[in-house]
């Protein structure tokens, strides 16, 4: 009898994990091995993509897929070897006319330039986009693009067809970025959907069957696994014919996994090893590519915060940072110290540029002369970081403990970044001096978020509620410049004016790494949250 | 017994519906609004009360929570924020991906659980009982995160014999041995700590039976030692086992939690980890109610199986 039971048992027991494996077999969508085939790139990034959709993409590693896969009328050219800011260069439109008055674009199209879908691109499909991504009254207006594409929208006036292959648009004013906010990606992107695709798969459907012009067509995404793109045959431009057949893409957000995949050769190449792994990756026969990326870790001040509304006390806490050193020691060359609001690589950089030197003894000073000899408490509110970020709880720390030199005891408290950009949404809390994320782009349109009165919570990023009405006519004013010379000026004014205000505290800027298998060739690394993947090979 | 087990069921539903309302709730009351994740950063306050209202998110708490049960039960968990997917699509794959993985380690803490109890429990202070018992002692000590990066480094790395992550090729060689190689090191990592857990507390049964009259009566007879461990004290040894097993399930889901983000196995806890990092709240949502059902579900079971097995608990 028990021993029937038992076997009984068994037998359930044997046929639940055959049955277990069998549905898992026949529902569960399984990723493909990263083939050491020479036709075959796969790359470990930082987290799954999100949606697929360019005017309503959301994050950083999305858009590393995506500008494989779309194109708008201009693009930045990230093959571009030894440059600060990518150069904008031609993509669907040939070339265009920029009037007089700097507020009518002209753009010639490209002509025998076909969606991967075989729907052809012309000054109709440019104008669906428009009113996808713009005119409320569409039948397949996207509601999502109006606030994630405000930045590159927000001065239009008016759009229209002139012929089949002109296109043109009016800016309400001039806008001295405007091209490079057409070529920018990130939180939504102005890049060409098929109208095709749109009618037959829906709005919500292009998340699913995306199809643009790029050199890389959508071949099948598993959520949370991996999306893979395969070669567009047709694709017209020469310089960026993909030199293999699929790009693999794997969300693999622990760091360590994406290590022991390249090493084992699961995967090709990652993105953002940990800066403890590098010495051991180049050990291992690894090749590491890095370069500076178009971002700045500012701190936001808190200018409602007691002791922080004296400009003595918030100069007093830039002189105690020691920036220089937090590269060196703590990021280990994956970093180098910002100086001004001004991020490397957008508008308006200059690597001679200074603001506060290090300075712990002149910063006690100038603590007890704003009256506060014995410091006072504090805390740092942060976030654990998301995608490229790496390990942002060590920079609190050391910033707690250089503040902690001048007499400032702080607190930290992390959060997710979910939360956190939240929080940022919402203003400064009570009883927090600092609060960080990464920013900047190649353009200055952050700018905008974060410095106008008009971008202080819950309109913007002010989230200090730094308060100088002059950043917000400066700011207007550098973007309706009609020249670089003219925007980059007005620039400097500023970033002058938030270094007098001590409105932030600019840490550095990071150095980003991709790591490779030594057999993958041609990668170039552009200073830009993503890279373009056309170049590489297999030897 | 069939009164005390529809009693359970009745039982579980409520839990069920306690649960669906506490992660409704929870993630209501989180910091943050649905309507500007979805509009994103330049939108401007009237268009988010415009999605607000549009959305329903200004009316009364419990008239959204009735909406979201009735769609809940329909199969309609919302649309995923960040993919524009519904969630159902998301999340049904990860379910089964879980499901297998939890399956493999309940296995192993189960079947293992036994063994390891049988062998120190039947031969109380023998070596290998002390052996056995550092074992698990170390065993269960050994958190997942780190123990599945000692796997992976070992077995993935040095020795190469199994991979790294993933679930295996399902489209080119799509077989039971390559879908077991990727399962093998998380499945182990899932299992470790619970195997031991079980394992010391049956083993603890076992030596109270083997005090019992009833297994000396048992040598008395010459039964051998062997029959009187997996046949004589097993069968009461059982329903402490069946407890203590299927109170584990839950500790599993922990462990499953970390070996899938080690492993990147596309199970629930990724997908839940990716959910919360992208701040996907129906997605989050999602997530927890299928580990919270699944939890549920197994829970009850071990109970009525516990109630088959046991008599006294008959009633």
């Amino acid at each position: 009898m028990i021993n029937f039971a038992k076997k009984r048992l068994c037998k359930a027991k044997n046929k639940f994990l055959n049955g277990f494996l069998a549905i898992a077999l026949a529902a569960v969508t399984l990723t493909s091995p990263a083939s050491a085939a020479k036709d075959t790139l796969t790359i470990g990034i930082e987290a799954d993509l999100a949606r697929l959709d360019p005017h309503i993409s959301t994050t950083w590693n999305t858009f590393k897929a995506l500008l494989h896969m779309y194109e708008g009328f201009v693009a930045e050219d990230l093959l571009a070897v030894g440059v600060k800011t990518p150069p904008i260069v031609p993509a669907l439109a040939e070339s265009w006319e920029i009037s007089a008055d700097k507020k009518t674009y002209t753009f010639k199209l490209r002509e025998g330039v076909s969606f991967h879908d075989g729907e052809p691109w012309n000054a109709k499909a440019a104008k669906f986009n428009l009113d996808r991504m713009t005119n409320p009254d569409f039948e397949f207006h996207q509601p999502g693009s109006v606030g994630l594409l405000s930045w590159v929208w927000g001065d239009l006036e008016s759009y229209e067809i002139v012929n089949d292959y002109t296109f043109e648009i009016k800016l309400k004013q001039p806008n001295a970025e405007f091209l490079r906010r057409l070529s920018a990606g990130g939180s939504g992107t102005p890049r060409m959907i098929s109208p095709a695709a749109v009618r037959k798969y829906g709005n919500d459907g292009i998340n699913t069957n995306p199809v643009g012009t790029g050199p890389f067509k959508f071949g099948e995404r598993k959520v949370g696994v991996e999306t893979v793109l395969i070669k567009n045959n047709n694709y017209w431009d020469e310089k960026r014919v993909p030199q293999f057949q699929k790009l693999i893409l794997r969300g693999i957000p622990e760091v360590t996994t994406r290590e022991l995949g390249l090493l084992t050769g699961e995967l090709d190449m990652i993105s953002t090893p940990s800066p403890d792994s590098l010495e051991y990756l180049e050990a291992q026969g690894i090749t590491l590519v890095k370069g500076p990326v178009s971002t700045i870790y500012p701190i936001w001040l808190n200018f409602r915060e007691g002791p922080l509304k004296d400009v003595r006390v918030r100069r007093a806490m830039a002189m105690a940072i020691d920036r220089e050193g937090m590269t060196k020691y703590l990021r280990r060359g994956t970093a180098t110290p910002a100086y001004g609001i001004l991020n490397y690589g957008g508008p308006g950089w200059d690597p001679e540029y200074r603001d506060f030197a290090y300075d712990p003894e002149g910063a006690k000073k100038l603590l007890a002369e704003a009256g506060y000899p014995n410091g006072f408490e504090t805390r740092l509110d942060w976030t654990m970081g998301g995608g490229g970020d790496v390990n942002t709880r060590a920079d609190a720390e050391w910033l707690q403990r250089d503040l902690g030199r001048i007499g400032i005891r702080a607190k930290i408290e992390l959060f997710d970044n979910g939360t956190y950009w939240d929080m940022l949404a919402k203003g400064t809390r009570e009883g927090t001096c600092c609060m960080q994320v990464s920013w900047g782009e190649t353009g200055f349109f952050w700018l905008d978020l974060i410095l106008p009165t008009t971008a202080q919570p819950p309109n913007g990023f002010n989230s200090g509620y730094y308060e100088n009405p002059k950043m917000n006519k400066l700011l207007a004013s550098a973007r309706a410049t009609s020249s670089e010379a003219e925007m980059v000026k007005i620039l400097h004014e500023i970033r002058d004016i938030v270094t007098e205000d001590v409105a932030f505290i600019p840490l550095y800027t990071p150095i980003q790494v991709y790591a490779m298998r030594p057999e993958v060739k041609g990668f170039v690394l552009a200073p830009q949250h993503w890279a373009d993947y056309t170049s590489v090979y297999k030897d | 017994m069939t009164r005390l087990i529809v009693n359970r069921i009745f039982a579980t539903v409520l839990v069920l519906l306690g649960v669906s309302f506490v992660v409704f709730a929870a993630l209501h009351f989180s910091p943050g609004d649905v309507a500007r994740t979805i509009l994103g950063l330049g939108a401007t306050e009237e268009r988010v009360q415009a999605l607000r209202q549009e959305l329903g998110l200004d009316r009364p708490l419990f008239i959204q929570f009735w909406d979201w049960l009735v769609a809940l039960l329909r199969g309609d968990l919302g649309r995923s924020i960040s993919l524009s997917v519904p969630v159902s699509d998301v999340i049904s794959d990860k379910i089964w991906a879980s499901l297998l993985l939890m399956g493999a380690s309940f296995a192993l803490t189960v079947s293992f659980g036994l063994l390891f109890a049988a062998l120190s429990g039947g031969h109380h202070r023998s070596l290998l009982d002390r052996l056995i018992t550092l074992l698990m002692l170390f065993l269960a000590s050994l958190p997942p995160f780190s123990l599945g990066i000692i796997l992976l480094i070992v077995f993935g790395l040095q020795l190469r014999i199994f991979p790294i992550s993933g679930v295996g090729a399902m489209a080119d060689d799509a077989t039971v041995y390559v879908v077991a190689k990727h399962l093998f090191l998380p499945a182990v990592t899932t299992a470790v700590s619970s195997l031991a857990v079980v394992a010391r507390v049956t083993r603890s049964a076992f030596i109270d039976e083997m005090g019992e009259p009833y297994v000396q009566a048992a040598r008395a007879r010459g039964h051998s030692e062997g029959r009187i461990i997996t046949v004589e004290t097993m069968r009461n040894v059982l329903p402490s086992f069946v407890t203590i097993a299927g109170l584990q399930i839950g500790f599993l889901f922990s462990s499953a939690l970390f070996s899938e983000i080690i492993f990147n196995w596309p199970g629930i806890g990724l997908q839940l980890y990716q959910g919360i990092l992208q701040r996907d709240f129906p997605v989050v949502q999602g997530c927890v109610l299928a580990i919270a059902i699944v939890f549920v579900i197994g829970n009850l079971l071990a109970d009525i199986l516990a109630i088959v097995l046991d008599p006294r608990r008959r009633g």
